[in-house]
């Protein structure tokens, strides 16, 4: 008799995540439930989607970015400028990405009533307040959804910091990220000297071997975890070259911009076309509470170009179609403006920008007071943000997951998606 | 055939169960844990484990290793009926069985947490000191839950490592200590489970509301501490009419217990001033310990049972292990509750109750089911087959270092430098004590030589600290270590006594095949197997070294290395 977990079925090839979560029931494994609504999983299957982070770790000040308020008592030394969108202004130190405004959508309406770092990164990329239950990361969450099964690299990549197991919360540390800190290839994917190509491979004929006689008629969802993850390093220490940023032809690369920030963007491009399904690259400095206009100059100089450059490729090669782009920090900077000209954490009006995979072009969420010390119009906080994410990505964000026979809700219940960003 | 199987079977479990009858009382716990396994079977279980199969599964479970060669050749020559029985008499009684059950009871007790003060090699010698006296584990339990001037300064590591934070502490001495998840309850009664309302909650939550921290002002040491005053109470997030102004201290599946009457003078032994640490006079905390070390309550002994249960069989009688509630029955009642009982009646004794456990031919079933058996007795929850128990970080270390004989010829030089001094030698050898003592030294010195290796397969294998340390992972990650890290690779280099070294020097093939098995997957190899690796050799007279290399890479990495079967 053969073992019912033995299959060597079609079925089995493309469902094979929907397989291993049917049988987290009976093995234990901490694994999700399928939930992607039934019209948009063929579509998907069509065309995967993606996802990508700019990260601006500190806060990035919405009065220097997106939402400006020049002449104000608030507003800084610098001037708004139009963009591609008629009526929308931005800040003069984003003139590349005012050009590429057409391409995306703002969200000015952020009230996340929090200013702690922590605390920040953690709503933003999980879509809660922390506490009870461990949510995962939104990258854990559609790497556990989305990630195809025959692609040959990890679906969650951070770029420029390291991996963090914890990332993925209770969905188990194989959708948690892994970590490219210095924006190289990741480490122990090259083989020890003394090894050859040749050698390994023939090993890995014989451990093969060895395991069809085991799993013969012992087959779990365990085992097939175990025996898939040799065969996804094995593919992965093929996939070195994607890692290398030089392989770009060099006027992109200078397009991109030689420092840290533009390799990591035009590295997450590759990873992106090569099939990773989320990315967070983090750009850091914008912390300022001395000579926050200084530091703006400066951090955003460098964004500025690299995002603008990063948003026409996307759309040039047709990525971003399928890519969900926000640029997103922990929290904004208050309007206020310290004897040190700096600004300092502000959560409780603020904004983020959206680009790509359905999102409305051109649009403008919410409105801020002619100071930008309060929300004024469609105040909106993290939890509603991470539903927008995953329904632009396809996902029903009002279902629920199931981990360990217990259904949990994907997103905060109580927030629902901003539909005016979806198209 | 198959319907003939059954009805054999059917009548063999009647035979039996009649058989049984008038003598339970007398009837071992293993027996009965049997008749009451099988009676639930619709047919014949997989047979009994053979000998290479029951000798790895016992080992690591009770020392947290794969046996050496030399360990494996011994039991499998051994021709007496009841080897299998000594055996596990030796194990328990063996230096590293308190070792691999500090790390069971850290796993189940603080889910790999560390507490602020106590380092965790404290923590982990306070357990093995634990199970190496044979406390009793609803002392241990209490003695982590009370956690006061007398108990011993580890014993805070619990409630320490949740900041004794109240809600914190009800969520896990919910799920650790009475198998309940109650976090939701927090909030509101929970909306799917019954059993887990906000009565519950807060009943426990109400023993430790009175707790808190204090931080010596001078050595900046945290302690706990404890107030004679302050009550629980709740109002629900969903319905504010739905409310409570002060709800009693009960323990989960208890009665509630009142605080004695006190007059405001009688309240504490210290009273709370600046700088000092107050004591009470009456202690909630004791007293939920004391509930514990009276062991009557039901809901913790089934606890204690299931967790035990499920570290030996691979699958808790009620799944997941903190998930006891009504509509989560467990699949053999009666069974759970004879095991509880017997925790009970027999002292807590964790060696008595695994030994019990692992005599049993449930525990002692093949993991390969026969090619007869119907594909609904795979159903875990029968136990009708030997289930597959992925190992964890730190067993899958040590097997590593045993299989690859790192940790085995060290193991050796250890023991005769220990014997090198003839006095010494002859003070060991004065009587089973001192004999039992030189071992104790060695293993201490060989786990402290090793630890940092058994660090980098925590790293690389454990789930994060603080999340549930049953659930596995296989991560590309993970086989990239495998792959291409150095610890595994140094291993793996010939030298004169380790795996590699010792096959090198064998010339016959066949003999090569049956030293590289029986090291790594402590089994012989089957006639093909014999063959495949003939076949590897074949052509490699140059690299001969590079071919055994590869083979004993691909059995280190191989699903029966990585899984207790």
């Amino acid at each position: 008799m053969k073992c019912r977990y033995a299959c060597g079925s079609p079925e089995h090839a493309l469902h094979r995540r929907k397989f291993l979560g049917a049988l987290a029931g009976i093995t234990g494994l901490g694994t999700v439930g399928f939930f992607t609504r039934p019209a948009v999983a063929k579509e998907l299957q069509k065309r995967q989607k993606h996802m990508l982070v700019i990260y601006l770790a500190g806060g990035v000040s919405q009065l220097e970015s997106w939402d400006p308020k020049p002449g104000t008592d608030t507003g800084g030394p610098f001037r708004a400028i139009p963009t591609s969108v008629p009526g929308v202004h931005i800040s003069e130190l984003l003139p590349h990405t005012a050009k590429q405004m057409h391409r995306m959508a703002l969200v000015r309406s952020l009230n996340t009533k929090n200013s702690d770092h922590g605390m920040g990164h953690y709503q933003m990329t999980h879509g809660r307040n922390r506490g009870g239950l461990n949510v995962p990361h939104v990258g854990s969450l559609v790497n556990r959804l989305l990630h195809p099964q025959d692609c040959p690299l990890p679906g969650f990549i951070h770029v420029g910091r390291n991996g963090d197991i914890k990332d993925a919360g209770y969905l188990g540390p194989q959708y948690g990220s892994l970590g490219l800190p210095s924006g190289g290839p990741p480490a122990g994917i090259a083989r020890p000297k003394g090894l050859s190509v040749e050698a390994d491979l023939r090993r890995h004929g014989f451990l093969r071997k060895v395991n069809d006689h085991f799993l013969a008629q012992r087959r779990s969802a365990e085992t097939e975890a175990y025996t898939y993850s040799y065969e996804q390093a094995l593919r992965l220490m093929e996939q070195r070259h994607v890692f290398e940023v030089d392989r770009e032809p060099e006027k992109l690369r200078e397009a991109y911009g030689t420092h840290p920030f533009g390799r990591h963007c035009l590295l997450a491009r590759r990873l992106i076309e090569h099939g990773v399904t989320y990315v967070q690259v983090n750009h850091t400095n914008y912390d300022t509470h001395h000579e926050n206009f200084d530091f703006h100059i400066e951090q955003l100089g460098e964004f500025d170009r690299t995002f603008a450059t990063l948003l026409e490729d996307l759309a040039s090669r047709g990525l971003l179609e399928h890519t969900l782009v926000v640029v997103m920090s922990e929290f904004g900077r208050t309007p206020r403006i310290n004897v040190r000209l700096g600004r300092d954490h502000w959560g409780r009006a603020w904004s983020v920008a959206l680009a790509g995979c359905g999102i409305q072009h051109g649009a403008v969420v919410g409105k801020t007071n002619k100071n930008g010390t309060a929300v004024t119009e469609r105040e909106v906080d993290h939890g509603h943000l991470f539903h927008t994410y995953l329904q632009a990505l396809g996902l029903d964000s009002l279902g629920t997951v199931n981990v360990n026979g217990r259904e949990l809700p994907v997103a905060d219940p109580s927030r629902e998606p901003i539909e005016e960003l979806l198209a | 055939m198959a319907a003939t199987s059954r009805f054999a079977w059917a009548l063999t479990v009647l035979v039996l169960a009649v058989a049984a009858g008038p003598v339970v009382a007398a009837e071992p716990l293993h027996e009965q844990i049997d008749r009451l396994i099988e009676a639930k079977l619709p047919s014949a279980p997989a047979p009994v484990a053979d000998d290479a199969q029951f000798l790895r599964r016992v080992y690591l479970d009770l020392l947290g290793r794969i046996p050496s060669p030399e360990e494996a050749r011994a039991f499998l020559a051994d021709q007496s009926a009841d080897k299998r029985a000594r055996l596990i008499e030796q194990l328990l009684a063996a230096p590293e069985f308190p070792w691999r059950m500090a790390h069971v009871l850290d796993d189940w007790l603080m889910e790999r947490r560390t507490a602020q003060g106590i380092s965790r090699q404290q923590w982990l010698e306070y357990l093995r000191r634990a199970v190496e006296e044979g406390k009793p584990l609803n002392w241990l339990l209490g003695e982590l839950l009370r956690a006061d001037q007398n108990t011993p300064a580890e014993a805070a590591a619990f409630l320490l490592a949740r900041g004794a934070e109240p809600n914190a502490v009800t969520r896990d001495v919910g799920r650790v200590v009475f198998g309940v998840d109650l976090q939701c309850a927090q909030c509101h009664d929970h909306p799917d489970i019954d059993d887990y309302t906000q009565d519950v909650y807060y009943g426990l939550f109400a023993f430790y509301t009175r707790t808190g921290l204090f931080t010596d002002r001078k050595t900046k040491k945290t302690f706990l501490t404890e107030k004679a005053e302050g009550e629980a109470s709740y109002t629900s997030v969903f319905d504010s009419s739905i409310k409570k102004e002060r709800v009693l201290p009960c323990p989960p599946g208890g009665k509630p217990l009142a605080d004695p009457k006190l007059s405001k003078e009688e309240l504490y032994l210290v009273p709370p001033a600046k700088g000092v640490q107050p004591v009470p006079r009456y202690s909630r905390r004791a007293r939920l310990a004391q509930v514990i070390e009276e062991g009557s309550n039901l809901w913790f002994r089934r606890n204690v049972a299931n967790r035990l249960w499920a570290m030996m069989m691979g699958r808790g009688l009620v799944h997941p292990v903190d998930y006891f509630h009504g509509d989560n029955p467990p699949s053999h009642p009666k069974l759970l509750d004879l095991l509880a009982d017997y925790l009970l009646q027999n002292g807590f004794d964790l060696r008595d109750f695994l030994r019990q456990l692992a005599l049993s031919r449930t525990y002692q079933r093949s993991s390969l089911p026969p090619k007869t058996l119907p594909a609904e007795m795979l159903a875990p929850e029968l136990f009708a087959v030997g289930q597959l128990k992925p190992l964890r970080a730190e067993q899958l270390a040590w097997s590593v270092m045993e299989a690859t004989g790192t940790s085995t010829t060290t193991r050796e030089a250890l023991r005769s430098r220990f014997l090198r001094d003839p006095k010494m030698r002859d003070i060991f050898q004065l009587d089973a004590k001192r004999a039992v003592l030189l071992d104790r030294m060695v293993q201490q010195e060989l786990a402290r030589r090793m630890d940092g290796n058994v660090k980098v397969f925590v790293r690389e294998f454990a789930p994060p600290s603080g999340e549930p340390q049953d659930q596995f992972h296989a991560t590309a990650g993970q086989a990239l270590f495998m792959n291409n890290g150095n610890l595994i690779r140094a291993w793996l280099v010939p030298r004169s006594a380790n795996l590699t070294g010792r096959l090198l020097k064998i010339k016959d093939t066949d003999k090569l095949a049956e030293e590289l098995y029986l090291s790594v997957l402590t089994r012989r190899p089957d006639p093909g197997e014999r063959q495949a690796v003939a076949e590897y050799l074949k052509g490699r007279e140059k690299d001969r070294a590079a071919a055994i290399q590869e083979m004993a890479w691909a059995l280190l990495c191989s699903v029966e290395f990585r899984f207790n079967h």
